[in-house]
């Protein structure tokens, strides 16, 4: 066992945030390891440490392997933990700095390359009998090769990034006619998002639920699944909102898609958190892939069980965590977790970007913002256009609903558009209350973009008010509002 | 600067939070942000101007974005449906389709080049039918 007294964390956002918390209630000092676009940031506030690793240009930076280890050297960390997204899941990383001295916050490289490289995981499934998707994981990525292989599977196919996840580099082949230049669009989007341009095929299936198990191996080896998510909300491949557990799991399933997940995390030697994904179509689950990482929805996991997944891979990295066996844990309530994006919901999505103005998260029992900015930062087109992720939990999945609903009615976000009237109109869709939307609810019912409210003429006359007011020098103006203003009273007022 | 006025319309009175930022005003009322541009507001409501182009012979950029593909030359014809361009923002790549069967007139960006929200980047000529 070796204690951590430094960790660098080689990643961004709110992630980064909850990694310093994590560290800080253990006791444990923080390095931001971060772009030259990223120092007007809540993380870069927030970490003991800071280091300018490169420009804003992800590659020269958060994707630059020598400038993040070269980083937390100079910084004096003993550990590097990669949050999600960039290079968590980069088997070389996690390789360097096993060779520079550092602990790796997360598997070994050896299980990163035999689980997180999806054409490795599939051999290494295909051997135990585990179920698996019909595809292409070959070698041979010219486009006349792939075209082929696409026919072979039938269509509809999908292309995705070798070593990638949550969305990029993912395209849907319908017809033949777009095959060419979807994979090429893919590949172009691999190799931008994650350094390599190796793609591989997949047969679509039409009507599944995307189901997955977190896992965990402690310190000694020992794996356990800490049940499953819900994540068939997903719009171009990308999750908008996920849940915990998964309404459409008879106890019968969980167990057997659990002890599937077990199964591959110990054959790929796995160490820390993990997720395994799952396709579930007609009561058959099929095994889609490992995420060799922390997940960006781990808090609705955390929040059904009570535990601290960030804290977990920390202890054991540090060689100190172990499952008491006496323990079980059981999901208690329902979670809910909703990405809010700097979007347009009435343009299709579009980013937004500009400067944050007034920022509120409403407060109260069991709802719960993880957030990367704040008031005075801006959001830029460099990265993820993601604000904050919004979590709640009660005591079942319809609460649960009513009570994000209300929560994000509550949040106020001036200075970007946010895509949160997309969540409510998601959230109030009678097929996600039912529990029973599948991967293809988004191209389903919210494929046009939202119906922009009709030019309201009251509103609009509210506007000219308010413009009348300030421009008057704020004459009528009731009160100047304090930077403090107390969250306690747009709860109130929402009840 | 955020503040917290007391506003009347039609007898109703309201406690609203705006606040201007970039040109515009943010406000929230009734459970939902709304943003204006300042310029509308000053202007008489008859003579507003629209920023954005509805005619779909004039292909603008949706937002600030890195053009990584160009699919079409001028002079070139065009189908509905083809896609034209594509531009990647935020990491996620978009494809700018035609909505009428044309000519390219002009395609005014080239690969690699960054435009901002609403920069026209082709100019199509819808075909006359005979």
């Amino acid at each position: 066992m070796k204690q951590i007294r430094r960790v660098a964390i080689a990643n961004r956002g709110e992630v980064a945030v909850r990694i310093i918390r994590a560290c800080e209630e253990l006791g444990i000092e923080t390095v931001l390891l971060h772009s030259d676009a990223d120092i007007q940031t809540r993380a870069y506030r927030l970490a003991t440490k800071t280091i300018c690793i490169g420009p804003a240009t992800t590659a020269l930076s958060y994707l630059n392997i020598e400038a993040n280890i070269n980083g937390a050297l100079a910084a004096g960390a003993d550990a590097v933990h990669p949050g999600f997204g960039f290079l968590s899941e980069n088997a070389d990383f996690a390789e360097q700095c096993e060779k520079a001295g550092l602990i790796f916050i997360g598997p070994s490289s050896d299980a990163i390359r035999k689980l997180g490289d999806k054409v490795s995981f599939k051999n290494l499934a295909k051997k135990a009998n585990l179920p698996l998707i019909p595809g292409y994981e070959g070698e041979n990525q010219s486009v006349d090769v792939l075209l082929t292989e696409v026919e072979k599977i039938g269509l509809p196919v999908i292309v995705k990034a070798a070593a990638g996840g949550g969305g990029r580099g993912m395209k849907l082949i319908r017809v033949m006619a777009d095959a060419k230049d979807l994979i090429e669009s893919a590949q172009r989007e691999a190799k931008s998002a994650f350094g390599s341009s190796t793609v591989f095929l997949e047969k679509y299936l039409e009507q599944a639920k995307h189901i997955e198990f977190q896992i965990f191996a402690d310190s000694t080896g020992h794996v356990v699944h800490l049940f499953d998510r819900e994540c068939s909300v997903q719009r171009r491949h990308q999750k908008i909102i996920e849940e915990a557990t998964s309404p459409s799991l008879t106890d019968d399933l969980r167990r057997r898609m659990g002890e599937v997940a077990c199964t591959i995390a110990a054959l790929g030697k796995y160490k820390s958190a993990g997720t395994v994904e799952f396709l579930l179509q007609d009561g058959q689950f099929y095994l889609l892939e490992v995420n060799t990482r922390l997940q960006v929805e781990h808090p609705v996991t955390e929040e059904v069980l009570g535990i601290d997944l960030v804290k977990m891979q920390i202890l054991t990295a540090q060689g100190s965590f172990v499952f008491d066996s006496k323990d079980v844990r059981i999901p208690r309530g329902h979670s809910i977790e909703c990405r809010v994006y700097a979007e347009n919901p009435y343009l299709g999505g579009v980013p937004s970007t500009g400067k944050l103005g007034l920022v509120q998260w409403p407060e109260g029992p069991r709802r719960r913002y993880e957030y990367g900015f704040e008031s005075g930062d801006t959001i830029t087109s460099h990265y993820d256009p993601m604000i904050a992720k919004v979590i709640v939990w009660d005591e079942n999945r319809p609460r649960a609903i009513q009570k994000m609903i209300r929560t994000l009615k509550d949040s106020t976000v001036f200075g970007v558009d946010t895509n949160i009237p997309y969540l409510i109109e998601i959230l109030n869709h009678p097929e996600f209350q039912s529990g029973k939307m599948t991967t293809r609810f988004i191209e389903t019912y919210f494929a046009e973009a939202l119906k922009a409210p009709a030019e309201d003429a009251q509103i609009k006359k509210w506007a000219q008010q308010i413009y009348k007011n300030l421009k008057s020098g704020g004459a009528t103006v009731a009160s100047s509002v304090n930077e403090s203003i107390s969250p306690w009273s747009s709860f109130w007022r929402g009840v | 600067m955020k503040q917290n006025m007391n506003l009347k319309i039609d007898g109703v009175e309201k406690n609203i939070l705006a606040e201007v930022i970039d040109k515009k005003i943010w406000f929230k009322l009734n459970g939902e942000v709304y943003s204006y541009d300042l310029v509308e507001l000053s202007q008489s409501s008859h003579a507003q101007s629209k920023i954005k182009s509805k005619s779909p012979d004039k292909i603008m950029s949706p937002m600030p974005g890195k053009m990584t593909k160009v699919f079409v030359k001028e002079g070139q014809a065009v189908v509905k449906g083809d896609p034209l361009i594509v531009m990647e923002a935020m990491k996620m790549e978009y494809t700018l389709k035609s909505d009428i069967d044309s000519t390219v007139e002009k395609v005014l960006v080239e690969v690699g080049q960054q435009v901002s929200l609403g920069h026209l980047l082709v100019q199509l000529k819808a075909e006359v039918k005979k």
